[in-house]
């Protein structure tokens, strides 16, 4: 059985400037290991910390070669960089799993992918996910489970999950209650998501005969916590997002209601 | 009763609005798999809600997730891709659009290939995934279009019929 002889390609990435991409191909043999140090030693004065090995090339990995390449993401790491693998089939991936080394590398499906996570991670670039939907209520209960869901997929603990759903509780239920009806006139919803903190913006249209009375209720001294009346069952929504957020702005005119909420991730 | 109580909840909550099909409800999120899992849970509550049944709602939850799942492995090339997903939600069906940037034309190529069927709505012997067979065994119909720009939308309609044969193979 003869052995493909290991290539490296490496590429950089435009608007990531701490990225290196190398692409392997071939057999990582034991052979390999000088040639895999050098390589990684060479992006490392160019300055790169976040390493993205793609493998989908490569048809064979030594237990050498898969120690290099932690004692290379070893050094990545104490520069506040990482090293994972992107593009490995099946049945590479199911060797790396037998090695134990899935508990170490972190292991994407493509480069777009690894690159997605670096910028989510390390440069904490924010992503945005927006709905529109029609003025009906039931469609909130979903709505907030959707964005709570997409908060713990990124990494946020259970509270601020909990706190953020009942934020976008709030300021749906507004906007169905004091919106537009009618189920042309959607409500927009847009989050922002980053590492550090979340932004929630809802829009909706106006109900004329509504503007009036929304725009008092917004004066600051109407929406004081000790000025809600003990006897009074509603109206506590906007004290509760200003006690659960970080910062609450709201605009009414008469083409359309803002509300924008930021929360900071405290987990 | 149950009337009563409802037209007293109307009066209290005039707001609480029956929902009046069709609805549509449109998710733009960015190309990436950790968005998948919360958005096919929200197809499949928002089918709840609508009054389809947990069965119909658990089967779309399926097709969402396969047409996602090729959107952001096909059809994302730059780093801040989005897909958008238009949920048309009629009373006897649901109608899911997807719409994404275009993958490779390697890509474009295997879509349309596993899309296309023969005259007799024979789906041709082809050695793709089983993503798009799953989607068509569950819709009533399944449609790419895929415009000069390469810009790719496919469209699937499945419809409400709670004693329909499900899981019909589909030749």
């Amino acid at each position: 059985m003869t052995t493909q002889r290991m290539e490296i390609d490496i590429q950089e990435v435009p608007g990531a400037e701490g990225v290196a991409i190398l692409h392997f191909s071939g057999d990582l043999i034991s052979e390999s290991v000088r040639r895999i140090n050098e390589c990684f030693s060479a992006v490392g004065k160019k300055g790169k910390t976040y390493a993205i090995v793609d493998m989908t090339e490569v048809s064979l990995i030594s237990s050498a070669a898969l120690g290099e390449f932690m004692g290379c993401r070893k050094r990545l790491i104490e520069q506040h960089g990482d090293l994972v693998f992107s593009g490995l089939d099946l049945e590479m991936r199911t060797k790396l799993n037998l090695m134990g080394a899935t508990k170490i590398f972190r292991i994407y499906t493509d480069i777009r992918t690894a690159l997605n996570s670096y910028k989510w991670e390390i440069e904490r670039q924010p992503e945005k996910i927006h709905v529109s939907f029609p003025p009906y209520l039931k469609i909130v209960p979903p709505l907030r489970q959707l964005v709570s869901r997409i908060a713990r997929q990124k990494g946020y603990g259970n509270r601020d999950s909990f706190r953020i759903e009942t934020i976008v509780d709030e300021i749906c239920n507004n906007a169905v209650e004091h919106g537009k009806p009618g189920a042309d006139d959607l409500i927009d919803l847009s989050v922002i998501i980053d590492p550090d903190k979340i932004e929630i913006d809802v829009r909706n249209m106006s109900d004329p005969d509504k503007v009036a009375s929304l725009t008092a209720l917004l004066l600051p001294e109407n929406a004081e916590v000790d000025k809600l009346k003990p006897d009074v069952k509603r109206g506590r929504g906007l004290t509760l997002i200003k006690m659960l957020s970080d910062k609450l702005s709201v605009e009414c005119t008469d083409r359309g209601t803002s509300v924008r909420v930021k929360k900071v991730r405290e987990e | 009763m149950a009337k009563t109580e409802d037209n007293n909840e109307k009066k209290v909550f005039p707001y609480c609005r029956k929902i009046s099909f069709p609805f549509s409800v449109n998710v733009r999120f960015p190309g990436d798999l950790d968005y998948i899992p919360a958005v096919r849970k929200f197809v499949s509550e928002l089918l709840q809600v609508s009054n389809f049944s947990s069965k119909f709602a658990y089967r779309s939850e399926i097709i969402v997730d396969e047409i996602c799942n090729n959107a952001v492995a096909y059809g994302c090339r730059t780093d801040d891709a989005q897909i958008e997903l238009v949920n048309s939600i009629f009373d006897d069906r649901i109608e899911f659009t997807i719409r994404d940037q275009g993958g490779t034309k390697d890509n474009l190529r295997r879509l349309k290939t596993a899309v296309k069927t023969d005259a007799d709505g024979k789906k041709e012997q082809t050695q793709q995934g089983l993503g798009l067979e799953i989607v068509r065994m569950l819709s009533e119909r399944l449609d790419v279009v895929i415009d000069e720009e390469n810009l790719t939308s496919v469209h699937v309609v499945r419809k409400r019929e709670d004693d329909r044969e499900e899981l019909r193979p589909s030749n």
